[in-house]
């Protein structure tokens, strides 16, 4: 009899105690899930469903299904192409020497001077004043009338006649990346300097003591301690990079003859300029899968490495 | 604690219960609140969104709102300021989103293409009922009649003339040209102007921006050509490709432009101006305050696009407007304040500060705009004012941003000739004409 009671008493659970704890976890992250099915998630799945339409805004009435057209067009069209050369050029450009300028600003900072903590500080400007206010700032900078580059650069000898920078097809790519990289220096250098600081100093004497000079204490101690650091943040500012219009936008708007005009800036052109929010769709989406083929590949190529040894 | 003290929960719900049914009765009077005071201390808001590129119009229109909303009690004006760069981006992503302003301040460029969104208000019959109706010059109604229908109300027009530089003029010994000037008179001062070791040019010219591709265009009318002729897009016709040779040699040829020239936009234009750096440039009234500011009123003056070898010219008419949206809350506020804003003081005060002119006759013919020589050249332009072409369709005017533009830009810099340009922007036209 004893038994029975106890045996009835133990009846099985609706679900098992592991699949209650699997379900709590899961609960846990569905307000995050949500965010981001809100936030990411629709407004993607609503921009490739924009792109098969037909969907420029002043004619409603031709609003339809295309399929692929707006596609087809883009593939078609030089300016398309023209646009994502550009943005391979403003990406890798700036990108590859913020990270050398960035590298070598961080290893200035990790040396103990006085004022050091003013000149970490200061070397943050660039990176805090909003992107409009750079390309304001930089787009009267090469002003080729009044200008102070070209005045310095005058007053010193260097050019003979004023250069417009920004107004010549030959210049002007370079003049907005070198601006690009001054604004992306702080982040390189603030990110690695966090890195240096983390590296412990008995690795750097044990070096000394094998007899490793300078460069083979930075080569075999400081970079591979650095590399998780230097994935994550070069991938982050790629990323960035490829979708950061604000600079262009303000300082040439894309011109002159479309020879800054990336991809992000077209897109920006095609939706708010010519109100083709369809073709403005498929840019975005053909945007994004490069993105995400570059990113695919950038973490297949650096796999592993965000481990140190 | 004292019960009586205590809020039960029956009468917790209960209270709860009651300001829900109170509040449910009261939402479907959302927009004439029931229960809300009115008439009293609650006057209808009219959103008005207003783009702002200066801080001067900033002041100019809180003031003027102030005085509208002083002025009687059944609406308040809400201004909406918005940079002049995103007014457009902005206005569009609330007309597609449902919920626009009840009033915008816009160019007429605009208004074609939200007008083909359906978002804009029929005004025709409030129009032609208001009592200043006959006294707006008919280029200005044209500007804002689309379809046979108002869509806006003109509330300051514009016309294109030449700023010049008076004292530089008296030193070069040069005679000062009359309204009637030509093309070749306009090259000659131009290169008379510059002294390029001096940095100093004689015609500021356009790159960047729409009216790169419209300044040219209109040179183009002084030499009989035209942009849309009997429903065909003409603008590559030789009379045009001419033209555009012509402007284009002032930076070619000629080098009487800045080197920046290719991507100077409105601000480059007015700034080199101002700072000696170039001695003509073509723009519209509105930049006139301004350069009296930064050159002195006594030392410059504005002409009328000089006459062409056709024995023609042309200047584009756009009208700066206030325009209601079919989806406005508040559609009689909205009419009441935009007619306010062209009764004589407010319409006056607008413009004179802004340095434009206004649409309406009687004002217009104020010594404020007639006598001045600052604004003589745009006064002396109204008899050559036509509608800018590019209002044909709709969606011309994005077409001139996103292809036009880079295309004169090309030829300006030499890449490209006049014709391949002219060509190729006809071809984009034509894909545009529905």
């Amino acid at each position: 009899m004893t038994s029975i009671a106890l045996s009835s008493s133990r009846t099985r659970p609706l679900i098992s105690w592991r699949a209650r704890k699997l379900l709590i976890g899961y609960s846990y992250l569905v307000p995050a899930a949500l965010c981001m099915l809100a936030t990411v998630v629709v407004p993607i799945i609503l921009a490739i469903k924009m792109s098969l339409y037909a969907d420029v805004l002043y004619k409603p009435q031709e609003y339809r299904f295309i399929g692929l057209g707006n596609y087809v067009r883009l593939v078609q069209d030089p300016v398309f192409w023209q646009s994502l050369w550009n943005s391979v050029v403003w990406v890798f450009g700036s990108v590859i020497l913020q990270f050398i300028f960035g590298f070598a600003a961080a290893l200035l900072l990790q040396q103990a001077f006085r004022g050091r903590a003013l000149v970490r500080t200061l070397t943050l400007l660039p990176w805090i004043i909003p992107g409009v206010v750079v390309g304001l700032i930089w787009e009267w900078l090469y002003q080729p009338n009044y200008g102070v580059i070209n005045d310095l650069l005058i007053k010193v000898g260097l050019v003979h006649e004023r250069v417009a920078w920004l107004s010549s097809p030959d210049t002007a790519m370079a003049a907005v990346v070198f601006t690009n990289i001054w604004r992306g220096i702080p982040f390189f250098a603030i990110m690695l300097l966090a890195g240096l600081q983390a590296v412990p100093d008995e690795l750097y004497d044990a070096a000394h003591v094998d007899g490793a000079n300078v460069f083979q204490r930075f080569w075999h101690v400081t970079l591979p301690l650095l590399r998780p650091i230097i994935v994550v943040a070069t991938a982050t500012r790629i990323i960035w990079t490829f979708n950061y219009a604000d600079l262009i936008f303000v300082m040439t708007g894309g011109g002159p003859a479309n020879a800054t005009q990336i991809t992000s800036t077209y897109t920006l052109v095609q939706a708010y300029s010519v109100l083709d929010f369809g073709y403005a769709g498929a840019l975005s989406v053909v945007l994004l899968l490069v993105m995400l083929a570059f990113t695919a590949a950038y973490l297949h190529i650096t796999r592993g490495v965000e481990e140190t040894d | 604690m004292h019960d009586r003290a205590r809020l039960s929960r029956r009468k917790l719900l209960h209270t709860l219960a009651g300001t829900g049914v109170i509040a449910a009765a009261d939402l479907a009077w959302w927009d004439e609140p029931f229960i809300a005071p009115r008439k009293a201390f609650g006057a209808m808001p009219v959103r008005f969104q207003w783009s702002v590129p200066e801080p001067t119009r900033i002041a100019l229109m809180n003031s003027m709102v102030e005085r509208f909303n002083q002025s009687q009690k059944d609406f308040v004006v809400q201004i909406e300021y918005v940079p002049q760069a995103q007014a457009r981006q902005k206005l569009i992503s609330s007309v597609s989103g449902g919920n626009p302003p009840d009033l915008c301040q816009i160019w007429d460029n605009w208004v074609g293409q939200f007008n083909g969104m359906n978002s804009v208000e029929d005004v025709t019959a409030r129009a032609k009922a208001w009592k200043h109706y006959a006294d707006v010059a008919p280029t200005a109604w044209q500007t804002v009649t689309i379809n046979n229908q108002i869509v806006s109300l003109p509330l300051a027009v514009t016309l294109d003339g030449i700023y010049y530089r008076t004292d530089r003029l008296k030193e070069l010994g040069l005679k000062e040209p009359t309204p009637d000037w030509t093309w070749d008179e306009f090259l000659a001062i131009a290169k008379a102007f510059t002294k390029a070791d001096k940095n100093q040019y004689g015609y500021g010219m356009r790159g960047g921006g729409t009216w790169a591709l419209l300044y040219p265009s209109e040179f183009a009318y002084a030499n009989g050509a035209e942009v849309l002729k009997d429903g065909q897009v003409v603008i590559n016709s030789k009379e045009a490709v001419d033209a555009l040779t012509w402007y284009l040699d002032l930076a070619l040829k000629h080098k009487v432009t800045p080197p920046s020239a290719a991507t100077d936009g409105f601000v480059e234009i007015v700034e080199t101006f101002g700072r000696g750096v170039t001695s003509m440039y073509q723009h519209n009234s509105g930049s006139s305050s301004q350069q009296k500011k930064n050159v002195g009123p006594e030392k410059f003056a504005t002409l009328p696009l000089p006459i062409g070898p056709a024995k023609k010219r042309a200047s584009f008419w756009f009208s700066e407007t206030l325009t209601m949206f079919k989806g406005a809350k508040n559609k009689e506020g909205a009419w009441q304040f935009m007619t306010y804003m062209l009764e004589d003081e407010p319409s006056l005060k607008y413009n004179t500060t802004l340095g434009l002119l206004p649409a309406r006759k009687s004002i217009l013919d104020r010594p404020e705009f007639a006598k001045d020589p600052s604004l003589a050249g745009f006064v002396n332009s109204f008899p050559i004012g036509i509608v800018s072409p590019y209002l044909a369709y709709p969606g011309w005017g994005g077409k001139i941003d996103s292809d036009g533009v880079p295309l004169i830009q090309q030829a300006m810099l030499g890449k490209i000739s006049a014709k391949e340009c002219l060509d190729r922007f006809a071809e984009v036209l034509k894909k545009e004409m529905s």
